[in-house]
């Protein structure tokens, strides 16, 4: 759910659905409010993707300059709008990678997101670090091996075929890892959109 | 009732951005079948895209560069009106040559240990903004450098440039306040450099190329071959 998120003097900070609907009419700094809202965790995505810092801003702009562009196109029902800022984000990110790939295979190992105890883990931001938290303990409780094949797809940016190619693991065998983990993390996860 | 188990298994992947080419076309034909009402399809559909929307939570966040919200908007307002952020023509020119330059050439050039991690072709929107400026000197061959005047990131781009010596490599340099910095070591590959930077070529006063020994000294112990000047643009 979008809703309004209670800022700590009393006024009420709009919710990521309110400054996306005034973005339709392209207001502008509803555009920036958002952009500082979520530009930061965008940029965290990207920049893990694609391991380049320059290469992470362009992922993020695009992402940004897609939203503003398509605004009307956002489908509450499929999700909230950091979701889907985030998936784009991503796809141009993977989409940076896989031309990558596409010119040089690469058979260094990338790099994968570390999964620390929750509790040593310090966010500025309390619902983030709290969603955060809560993202990564789910991560943590999945059996290594499906874990490991979330964290070479989502955020090192591989295909199936290539996790496949990688972990010298028959292709069916990664496809059973991502949906089995992908059910549980689902399950984990739930209720987790705001 | 249909089984949405092979369905399941290729949303699962398509949510995480690691379906194949050939596997998104039987997810295709799978939704197809399945038709456009299929709520079985879009709650599973739903529930992946959540999980995949989240797991960008699992990383700390990382402040983006000061200047860059402006650059976005401006961007932004500038697409509204139809009218694209100004380039220099000339430089919008050149980066079309380097971009036609890069399709011909191809393949990938070998880094040194001191350059970024996953060297790729300039995507298209950095290309279209670039400033390029070409490196002068002695030797044959030619060689470039398009970079952005604001933030990090930059390519050096050349052509027919002659191997260094067995144990020997290019290295860049970039002169601030006098002083030189590394930007790293290269060599040719057929005589082709395509090779990113991750360095803040905007703010340097003047970038010179050296030949030095293949451990990439932090200082240069020759003179330079090729220099450059990116505040003459």
């Amino acid at each position: 759910m979008d809703g309004t998120v209670p800022a700590t003097t009393g006024s009420v900070e709009p919710g990521d659905l309110d400054l996306l609907r005034r973005i339709e009419r392209r207001d502008e700094e509803a555009f920036r409010r958002l952009f500082r809202r979520h530009a930061p965790h965008a940029h965290a995505l990207a920049l893990r993707v694609v391991r380049q810092a320059f290469l992470a801003e362009e992922a993020v702009q695009d992402a940004f300059l897609a939203l503003w562009r398509d605004a009307g196109s956002y489908d509450p029902g499929r999700g909230s709008v950091r979701t889907w800022l985030m998936g784009m984000v991503h796809n141009r990110a993977v989409d940076l990678v896989r031309r990558e790939e596409s010119q040089r295979r690469r058979v260094e190992e990338p790099r994968l997101v570390v999964l620390e105890d929750p509790g040593d883990r310090v966010v500025e931001e309390l619902g983030s670090a709290e969603q955060g938290a809560r993202v990564r303990a789910a991560l943590a409780n999945l059996p290594p091996e499906q874990r490991r094949v979330i964290e070479l797809m989502y955020f090192g940016g591989l295909s199936q075929s290539r996790i496949a190619e990688h972990l010298s693991l028959p292709l069916g065998t990664v496809k059973s890892r991502t949906v089995l983990a992908m059910r549980r993390l689902r399950d984990d996860l739930v209720g987790m959109e705001r | 009732m249909r089984d949405h188990e092979r369905v399941e298994v290729l949303l699962a992947a398509q949510a995480l951005g690691g379906l194949d080419p050939e596997d998104a076309e039987l997810l295709a034909r799978e939704r197809a079948e399945h038709g456009p009402g299929c709520e079985e399809c879009a709650r599973l559909e739903r529930g992946f895209a959540l999980v995949a929307g989240n797991l960008s939570l699992a990383l700390d966040p990382v402040p983006v560069r000061e200047g860059l919200e402006d650059e976005v908007v401006a961007r932004a307002l500038g697409a509204t009106r139809g009218t694209a952020v100004a380039r220099p023509v000339r430089w919008r020119r050149l980066s079309m040559v380097a971009a036609a330059a890069i399709l011909l050439v191809g393949g990938w050039v070998l880094r040194d240990l001191t350059l970024p991690e996953r060297p790729t072709g300039p995507p298209p929107g950095f290309l279209a903004e670039a400033e390029i400026v070409r490196f002068e000197g002695e030797g044959a061959g030619t060689l470039a450098v398009a970079f952005r005047r604001t933030g990090p990131g930059a390519y050096l781009l050349g052509a027919d440039l002659p191997a260094p010596e067995e144990g020997r490599r290019y290295e860049l340099w970039l002169f601030r306040d006098g002083r030189p910095t590394s930007g790293g070591c290269f060599a040719p590959e057929n005589g082709t450099v395509i090779v990113p930077l991750d360095a803040e070529v905007g703010t340097a006063e003047l970038l010179a190329v050296t030949i030095e020994p293949a451990s990439c000294p932090d200082a240069p112990t020759t003179d330079p071959i090729l220099t450059a000047d990116p505040t003459a643009i």
